[in-house]
């Protein structure tokens, strides 16, 4: 059973077509919700916030968008991954299915949504009339390393949500801390500079300023860049590790 | 072991000790002292706040286990037709999930040579929502078959439910028989080397038993390897050639299946005229 490549990814690609479709399954506009949801809370955003921060920051609704879009790609990818072992836990009971290809599927298909909702940023950039930098093309740094570093820190959780129930809650609040120490919708400068540092500890603050840097103009920041990494491949080593020990164990905990 | 080790093995999948290949080539399947405890679930830590508070008092201990597999040892050879006997709660299904990899077992090693088909539960993996043709590739998914097999025999499956238009309308829409049906189509479109089967060889109405019997017989071809769970006796008479008969959760007898069938039924017949 699951012994080649093909069969996995075949295995792979079905279930992110099934979160997809079971995602918007029973509404009108479908997918499209993909579209309209970022853009909707960013003309709330930039109505509130542009007033407050518009001095300050050069285009807000692309600025709050790049940010959004990182941080709801580390939120909803992390947390998908934490509960994808719990939400099938009736297959997962009934056949074998190797665990990891629930994990792994639940951060693909938050991928899947996160290069749609590019769409948006770029759609928001023509209207802005906003300049396309050649930088943009070095947002594949920071983004590879997001999606790594999403992987690492939800196959962590995945394994201490199947454990532990509340693991969950614990997370969500924990994510609602993370979305304002990460300067998503406000500039930086507004913090003091002594507390700045600590912002720049947070690797979710890290990848998507680097992302915004690269959407302005600017060649992202290399030591950000160096502690994203380190931080990202070190959660993922992690994830592993402790995947691989409890893997077999899940079922039980079920 | 190295971290780019590990990554390989997780992208190399399923690739552990428990299913080396390196056995004696005429043996199928080898379990070899293997044990299956459970936790229950009353006195399962599953908070954590519970975690906290009973690491502080030190009673972190779950007691509580219970043994449903006691040491269980046997050889299937390639081409051997096993059947499992055994009254309810003896371990048989646990036994079965086990040999399917769904659980990993307590103590012990299982080896497994060969493509294994498990037929358990034959519609776990159906997406409500999805149309019954998206389903046959969701579940082909899910029991391992490739993209390319599943275009080829699409039209077979979809024959052999007999489902007909039905199959593009959503599975939430089906009766529980013609969701078996489907599920026993996709499941049985395969040509393993060893069959796990639990009772499920009969299914949907007195038309189709018939021709899901037919399709099971196929299956059990010559050569392939047969582990059949069933509690009717006469079935594995006539299908297995030898057996073995599981009571908490150890194997009480072992041999030919007519001996052991005949035991088994001395046995109920036995605790059944005490009362």
């Amino acid at each position: 059973m699951f012994d080649t490549i093909t069969e996995k990814k075949f295995l792979l690609t079905e279930l992110v077509k099934q979160n997809l479709t079971s995602k918007y399954k029973d509404s009108v506009l479908g997918i499209l919700w993909s579209f309209f949801n970022p853009l909707l809370t960013m003309l709330v955003f930039t109505a509130i916030f542009s007033m407050l921060f518009g001095h300050n920051i050069k285009n807000y609704p692309v600025y709050y968008l790049a940010g959004r879009l990182a941080f709801d790609f580390y939120n909803h990818g992390t947390k998908g991954a934490m509960n994808s072992i719990r939400k099938n836990a009736n297959i997962l009971k009934k056949i074998y299915v190797p665990k990891r290809m629930f994990t792994v599927s639940a951060v693909c298909y938050e991928f899947v949504n996160f290069l749609i909702s590019f769409a948006i940023l770029f759609g928001v950039m023509i209207i802005t009339r906003a300049p396309f930098h050649p930088t943009l093309l070095f947002s594949i740094i920071p983004i590879v390393l997001l999606v790594v570093l999403v992987f690492g820190v939800g196959l962590i959780l995945s394994v201490c949500n199947t454990y532990f129930t509340d693991i969950g809650y614990l997370y969500n609040v924990f994510t609602l801390v993370l979305l304002y120490a990460s300067a998503m919708f406000y500039p930086i400068e507004i913090v003091p500079s002594q507390v700045q540092f600590i912002f720049t500890l947070n690797p979710v603050y890290c990848a998507m300023s680097c992302f915004r840097q690269c959407v302005y103009g600017a060649i992202p920041d290399i030591t950000m860049i160096l502690y994203l990494g380190t931080f990202a491949f070190t959660a993922l080593g992690i994830g592993l590790l402790l995947f691989n020990i409890y893997e077999k164990k899940l079922a039980l905990e079920l | 072991m190295g971290i780019m080790e590990r990554i390989r093995k997780f992208i190399g999948g399923f690739s552990s000790d428990a299913y080396n290949k390196q056995i004696d080539d005429n043996v199928a399947v080898k379990v070899e002292h293997v044990s299956m405890e459970f936790k229950i679930t009353k006195d399962r830590i599953d908070t954590l706040k519970e975690y906290v508070i009973r690491t502080l008092k030190r009673n972190k201990k779950e007691k509580e286990k219970i043994r449903v597999l006691n040491d269980i040892s046997f050889n299937v050879y390639k081409g051997d037709k096993l059947g499992i006997l055994g009254f309810n709660g003896a371990g048989k299904s646990t036994l079965l999930k086990i040999l399917a990899g769904i659980y990993e077992p307590t103590y012990g090693k299982i080896t497994i040579n060969g493509k294994v088909a498990p037929l358990l539960e034959l519609s776990a993996g159906f997406d409500k929502n999805y149309t019954g043709r998206n389903n046959i590739y969701l579940n082909g998914a899910f029991l391992s078959m490739e993209k390319k097999f599943l275009e080829e025999k699409f039209d077979e499956i979809v024959e052999f439910s007999e489902l007909g238009d039905f199959i593009n309308y959503p599975v939430k829409n089906y009766s529980s028989g013609m969701r078996a049906k489907l599920g026993f189509s996709i499941a049985t479109m395969i040509e393993p080397d060893i069959l796990i089967v639990d009772e499920i060889l009969s299914v949907g109405d007195i038309k189709f038993r018939k021709k899901s019997s037919e399709k099971i017989n196929e299956l059990m071809a010559e050569g392939v390897t047969v582990l059949l769970v069933s509690h009717s006796i006469n079935q594995i008479r006539k299908i297995c050639d030898k057996c073995i008969w599981i009571d908490n959760g150890q194997i009480i007898m072992e041999g030919p299946s007519n001996e052991v069938c005949d035991a088994y039924v001395e046995n109920a017949k036995g605790s059944t005229s005490k009362k």
